[in-house]
């Protein structure tokens, strides 16, 4: 996890299989605060339902899903914290 | 001249790593803060089946001859100039240096946690706070019990269900299961966060009668209250909180301070497990930030996998996993999964029990080494398949 400008972290997960990335988003997500842009890097094809159901039951936002073929790159705004 | 290795931790990576290298090559030295060797795994024994096996042993005793063995904590390690500090005022050199520094648990991240664990106990932090947990469960006649992770990372990640069915099996034998809720709370989307596992936990846990809180992420706890509250907003009150606390890596002064991230732990390279930037320097175990389980089986391969790179063979880590899993009345699974095979669906059965009993009875000789024979031909039948890349 690292910081790449103000108030944007970038979580790289690819290969986390175990726990997994939804393991890094949640860290992220304890760590943000309300305007941060966490982007998520993941090469887990489980990542893309579990975000939808996290930015459900979180009430954030999902910029963005895009499967890259290497990697799939998700961009989530923290609108609720 | 020998190349001097300098070893900080004498937790179970340290140890291995230890007793796995050349002797006649290298000088071996473990900086250990503590010379009581601890089974953490047998902390689940003492705190949910009352047991009281012998979780400690000297230090001493599991290190080779060959290793100078120094009691003293690190207080500082500064990799430019490749010195590293100790509270007793020592200032040791290495040729190569391995961080194997573990991480403890933190419940001052959680306001209110420290005074309810102080009260309750836990099963993560030493055998002490495990033994006030079972004075607790022991003597419980009924209400709500909540059990969770307070944060995303766990040390030993199967350990939150294991928690809540092996109290499922004795409120059940105790004869005080009807009248206990039993509630897991998660920060995931599911009780366990690997699929796989997921799909052989979940059908378990609806059947033993165990509500489950997903997204649920531990904000604060009222102890006068008795009720945990997560940042998602959802409340939760409780008669026995069995809260599993947050972690950190160990308080080191690093140069530079970029090396380790937020929680503490060294940002090392998944692969060679070398630590940010560093050619001399590795990281192993729980003290690293490796996107794998925190796991005693971790920092095995992982020491095992240095070795062989000191040793100048071409080694790399894998991110295998191989976590057992208690599902209650003599029932277990394994969590075994790589970087690059998913975790895979493992049905609990009495064999993967006996096996898990087995590998406690085997722990303090697989930090001598002298089993290796057996646990590499055991990876080996184990080890997991990667799915083929779809076109």
């Amino acid at each position: 996890m690292q910081q790449t400008g103000s108030g944007r972290t970038l979580v790289d997960s690819r290969g986390s299989s175990c726990p997994g990335p939804i393991t890094d988003l949640a860290l992220a997500y304890r760590r943000s605060k309300r305007g941060d842009v966490i982007e998520l890097w993941a090469t887990d094809p489980g990542v893309k339902p579990d975000l939808q159901a996290w930015a459900s039951k979180t009430r954030n936002e999902i910029v963005s899903i895009d499967d890259q073929g290497d990697k799939i790159v998700a961009v989530l705004k923290i609108v609720n914290r | 001249m020998a190349e001097q290795v300098l070893i900080v931790g004498g937790g179970d990576g340290g140890t291995i790593l230890a007793n796995s290298l050349d002797r006649r090559r290298f000088d071996v030295t473990v900086l250990a803060a503590s010379l009581a060797h601890t089974f953490q795994r047998g902390f689940l024994d003492v705190a949910l089946r009352g047991r009281r096996p012998r979780l400690v042993r000297d230090e001493g005793r599991l290190v080779g001859s060959h290793v100078r063995l120094v009691h003293d904590r690190a207080t500082a390690i500064d990799l430019n100039a490749g010195v590293v500090a100790t509270a007793g005022g020592a200032r040791l050199e290495y040729d190569h240096l391995v961080i194997a520094t573990g991480m403890t648990t933190d419940p001052s991240q959680i306001p209110g946690l420290t005074e309810v664990n102080a009260r309750f106990g836990d099963y993560h932090t030493d055998i002490a706070q495990a033994k006030k947990l079972w004075a607790h469960l022991d003597t419980f006649n009924g209400g709500t019990i909540a059990l969770g992770q307070s944060s995303p990372i766990c040390k030993c990640p199967p350990s939150p269900v294991e928690g809540i069915l092996l109290i499922d099996e004795l409120l059940r034998a105790h004869g005080t299961r009807e009248r206990t809720r039993l509630v897991f709370f998660t920060p995931y989307p599911r009780p366990y966060p690997a699929e796989g596992i997921n799909d052989v936990v979940a059908p378990i846990l609806e059947q033993r009668g165990v509500e489950v809180l997903p997204f649920f992420d531990v904000d604060k706890i009222d102890p006068e209250a008795s009720t945990i509250t997560s940042i998602e907003g959802d409340e939760l009150h409780y008669d026995l909180p069995v809260v599993i606390p947050p972690f950190v890596g160990a308080d080191i002064a690093y140069e530079p301070g970029d090396v380790v991230d937020e929680g503490r732990f060294v940002i090392t390279d998944k692969e060679s497990l070398r630590v940010k930037g560093s050619d001399t320097a590795f990281a192993i175990g729980d003290a690293s930030n490796l996107p794998t389980s925190k796991a005693g089986v971790g920092a095995h391969l992982q020491a095992k996998v240095v070795a062989k790179t000191l040793a100048g063979k071409r080694a790399t880590f894998d991110g295998r996993t191989n976590c057992s899993l208690d599902v209650g009345h003599g029932r277990a699974t394994y969590v075994i999964g790589s970087y690059q095979a998913p975790v895979a669906r493992a049905a609990p059965n009495r064999l993967k029990y006996v096996m898990e009993w087995l590998l406690g009875r085997f722990f303090w000789m697989s930090l001598k080494g002298t089993i290796d024979p057996v646990f590499d031909i055991y990876f080996k039948v184990t080890e997991p398949k990667a799915p083929k890349r779809q076109q």
